[in-house]
């Protein structure tokens, strides 16, 4: 295992380098003038000159590419040219508001996918698998920023349940403030949960072993809980890890929407402005993330199934 | 399904439904009164987060307004934009040769760190807006030394005879900050801003909030009357909307055009056009084909229809433009009107141009803007009618700047606002070749309009400052080099709690008047 994990490691530096090179040249090759756009449309050619230089973007693209690898090397992302400030003290702002908004979405998105899949598993063609295939109908065509603000207006305004948007002071506020975020995110992966979960759960059902427990005189229960819910846990658990580029790009959406300091909502203002620093560093860190969740998903994998092996 | 279950659900339908039915909103708008009450903490919610408070570095209008309400400048606008009234400077006179300005600043003014405010303070401050990387140093090139006889005296010497000095030292980035930064380097300084203002600094969550707390040591004892002001980062118009209903915030800046009409008919809240200096325009490039000819540009200013499109896209919030200076400050020709929708009087126009039988051409818009989107679409459908054909093209903000900038583009719309209450900025700006922007990206050159505009910076006299205002906006009605289409207002919602909620021509929110009902 331990050669395995080397092994993963190593490979996931092409594919973050290969991130580094992407973003830039993508950022790099879009039309926008960074100095000009921080300065307005009233300052001087020589105010926006003046800026560039210090800022280092009247250097060759293979320069600034250069420096911009050895500054990634060092662990030292740059400044943001728009906020005017380190980009590592803006990612320790931000970064845990989206780790903790993607995290509540998973856990959401399985506490609703898994309760409607099972429910839909024991009952094949029931009134209740019909609701469900009508729900994952609704939620899946509704765009996510549609959602987010059905749930505000609902849930925020009329019921006041929670916040309508924003992200006040202290632990507890802030937990409630990112439910309705996270339950917009959860929404948008819970179709696709649901009908993967249903199908691993169909399938144990119809398995030997399960008839096996069952005429043990095991409760349902009990089937459920270790035989059915376990085996069909593998396939959740692959689906919500592939998935995990969905939640960061729901993360996206719905930070603008609910008002967020997340990463998201700071990287939709550093394409705008064309902050390249800001945006390659929110591509790196969004690309570590996937990396990071695609390894763990294996780890969790191995551990559910004793047939997948590392190596 | 079981009795209870059905229980359930109709209970969850009969909910559903009622929200539903509740969305509609029902009451009016209502206005409090009364005696000022001080106290209370009042939160706004803005589409963008400040760039930087340092005065001499931002230029966005998140980043200006708060400025205003934590530092003083020498002079500030008065409320109708029109003139400068007194601040930290009580009065101020130009030499008789007309080559400097004497201003006195008030006695016992002094910074939130305790300091009292002097004119050395002053000369850093314009200092460091003089730097040629600071945006608005354009403003300050005409002054060429500060002298600092005594404590409140500061004297501005000026490259040559200049009229706007005083309206110059409302700008922002004029705002005054303690000399060396009060021993910090600009970088720590911005991270804990000292003003002398009615406002002082209080702390900073990027991305999400930014508090300003009442300054009691304020040269002016009457004012502020609010604890302190959060301004948070909302960036989208349907949740500022909703958290206003909610009472989770009382002022919501600039809601959606399309929402006013939904928003007024909400319980306790109200919302204003305030008159502001905004001139929203249609660019041609000039420089290009065919545009460098006067008929094609005067036939696309009659076939556009602006009453449709303030109808369907501004709501009939915005006023039909005719003079490309905005009637909020003293130079606007109000004799000079908009050009009627006249489809026969365009084609009569295009006929005697080198098109006469049309063109095809293309019109960019900002690429998430609906309400530019629609705009164009209704520019398009009026110039088909005359033989125009209009492609429209979406660019990302920050690319079709660029593009306007570079001149790779054909048409474009625009707005344009001032910063100062002189009429002085705004005229070169949007009228000069040398203004800056070539005549916002029209690449229109007309010597007059410099002439004209520099005699009307030097001259003492208002009568002749405006003849000259006058004919240069005569010069713009006639070439056409752009189309002036709405005096747009500064539009907010807010709730009916907030009394002396004002904004200003050039945009300040003059928080300091502003109260809260309980």
């Amino acid at each position: 295992m331990g050669r395995w994990l080397i092994r993963r490691l190593l490979l996931a530096i092409p594919v973050v380098w290969g991130v580094v090179t992407i973003s830039f040249v993508l950022m790099h090759l879009a039309p926008g003038d960074p100095a000009a756009t921080a300065l307005g449309e009233k300052a001087s050619p020589e105010a926006v000159a003046a800026l560039r230089h210090l800022w280092g973007l009247d250097q060759s693209l293979p320069e600034q590419y250069w420096s911009y690898l050895g500054q990634i090397v060092r662990g030292d992302l740059g400044d943001s040219l728009y906020f005017r400030a380190s980009i590592t003290s803006l990612m320790v702002q931000r970064l845990p508001v989206t780790l903790a908004l993607i995290v509540m979405s998973a856990v959401i998105a399985s506490l609703i996918s898994v309760p409607l899949a099972s429910r839909s598993a024991a009952n094949v063609n029931g009134p209740v698998t019909q609701a469900v295939r009508m729900f994952n109908a609704v939620i899946q065509g509704a765009p996510t920023f549609f959602v987010g603000s059905m749930l505000i207006l609902f849930l925020g305004v009329r019921i006041a349940l929670f916040p309508a948007g924003g992200y006040p002071d202290g632990v507890v506020q802030r937990a409630w403030a990112l439910v309705l975020p996270a339950l917009t995110i959860a929404l948008s992966i819970v179709p696709l949960l649901v009908r993967g979960l249903r199908a691993a759960m169909i399938e144990a059902l119809g398995s030997e072993y399960v008839s096996f427990a069952r005429s043990k005189g095991l409760s349902d229960t009990a089937v459920n809980r270790r035989y059915v819910l376990r085996n069909a846990g593998i396939s959740g658990v692959s689906i919500l890890g592939i998935q995990v580029g969905a939640l960061a790009s729901g993360a996206l959406v719905v930070e603008q929407v609910f008002a967020i300091p997340g990463m998201g909502s700071m990287l939709m203002t550093g394409i705008l402005n064309r902050d390249y620093a800001l945006v390659q560093a929110c591509t790196l860190v969004f690309g570590l993330l996937v990396v990071v969740v695609y390894l763990a998903t294996d780890l969790v994998y191995a551990r559910l199934d004793p047939r997948a092996r590392l190596s | 399904m079981r009795p209870r279950k059905i229980m359930v659900a109709a209970v969850t339908v009969a909910t559903v439904t009622a929200t539903l039915v509740g969305c509609g909103g029902s009451g009016g708008t209502g206005g409090s009164s009364g005696k000022p009450q001080a106290g209370g903490d009042l939160v706004m919610a803005r589409a963008d987060e400040a760039t930087s408070l340092l005065p001499s570095v931002p230029t966005d209008n998140s980043a200006i307004w708060i400025i205003e309400e934590i530092y003083d400048t020498l002079t500030v606008p008065s409320q109708d934009g029109e003139t400068v009234e007194p601040s930290l400077a009580t009065s101020w006179k130009q030499s008789k040769d007309k080559l400097s300005w004497t201003f006195t600043l008030r006695k016992g003014a002094t910074f939130t760190n305790g300091d009292p405010v002097t004119s050395a303070d002053v000369k850093f401050s314009i200092e460091q807006n003089q730097d040629p990387s600071a945006p608005f140093s354009f403003i300050d090139s005409i002054i060429t030394k500060m002298d600092t006889p005594a404590d409140n005296t500061i004297v501005f010497h000026t490259k040559k005879p200049w009229s706007p000095i005083p309206a110059d030292m409302a700008l922002y980035a004029n705002s005054i900050v303690p000399k060396d930064y009060g021993g910090m380097s600009a970088e720590e300084f911005a991270k804990k801003p000292i003003g002398s203002g009615p406002f002082k600094f209080e702390s900073w969550t990027r991305g999400s909030s930014l508090k300003i707390v009442k300054n009691p040591d304020h040269w002016n004892k009457e004012v502020p009357l609010l604890d302190s002001v959060t301004f948070t980062v909302v960036p989208d118009s349907n949740t500022r909307a909703t958290q206003l209903a909610s009472g989770q915030i009382q002022i919501n800046e600039y809601p959606a055009y399309s929402s006013v009409k939904t928003l007024k008919n909400q319980p306790n809240a109200k919302v204003t056009a305030f008159p502001s200096s905004e001139v929203d325009y249609l660019g041609m490039n000039n420089s290009r084909k065919p545009f460098d000819d006067v008929n094609v540009r005067k036939a696309i200013s009659q076939a556009i229809d602006k009453e449709a499109i303030n109808k369907a896209v501004l709501y009939g919030h915005g006023k039909i433009a005719g003079a490309y200076l905005s009637p909020v400050t003293w130079a606007h020709n109000d004799e000079i009107e908009a050009p009627a929708y006249d489809l026969a009087a365009a084609r009569a126009a295009l006929a005697e141009s080198k098109v006469p039988d049309g063109f095809t051409t293309t019109l960019t818009v900002p690429s998430g803007d609906q309400d530019l989107a629609s705009q164009a679409q209704l520019v398009q459908d009026s110039l088909g009618k005359i033989g125009i054909k209009v492609t429209i093209k979406k660019l990302d903000p920050a690319a079709l700047v660029t593009a306007k900038k570079a001149g790779n583009y054909d048409m474009a719309f625009g707005l344009y606002t001032t910063d100062i209450v002189d009429p002085d900025e705004i005229a070169r700006f949007a009228g000069s070749y040398t203004g800056g922007v070539h005549a916002v990206y029209t690449w229109f050159k007309d010597p007059r309009m410099d002439k004209l505009a520099a005699t009307a910076s030097s001259e003492p006299k208002q009568s002749t400052r405006k003849a000259a205002y006058d004919e240069m906006q005569e010069i713009v009605a006639d070439e056409v080099p752009f189309i002036p289409l709405f005096y747009a207002p500064g539009t907010y919602s807010y709730s009916t709690k907030v009394n002396e909620f004002h904004p200003g021509g050039t945009g300040n929110y003059f928080l300091k008047n502003v109260w809260l009902s309980k």
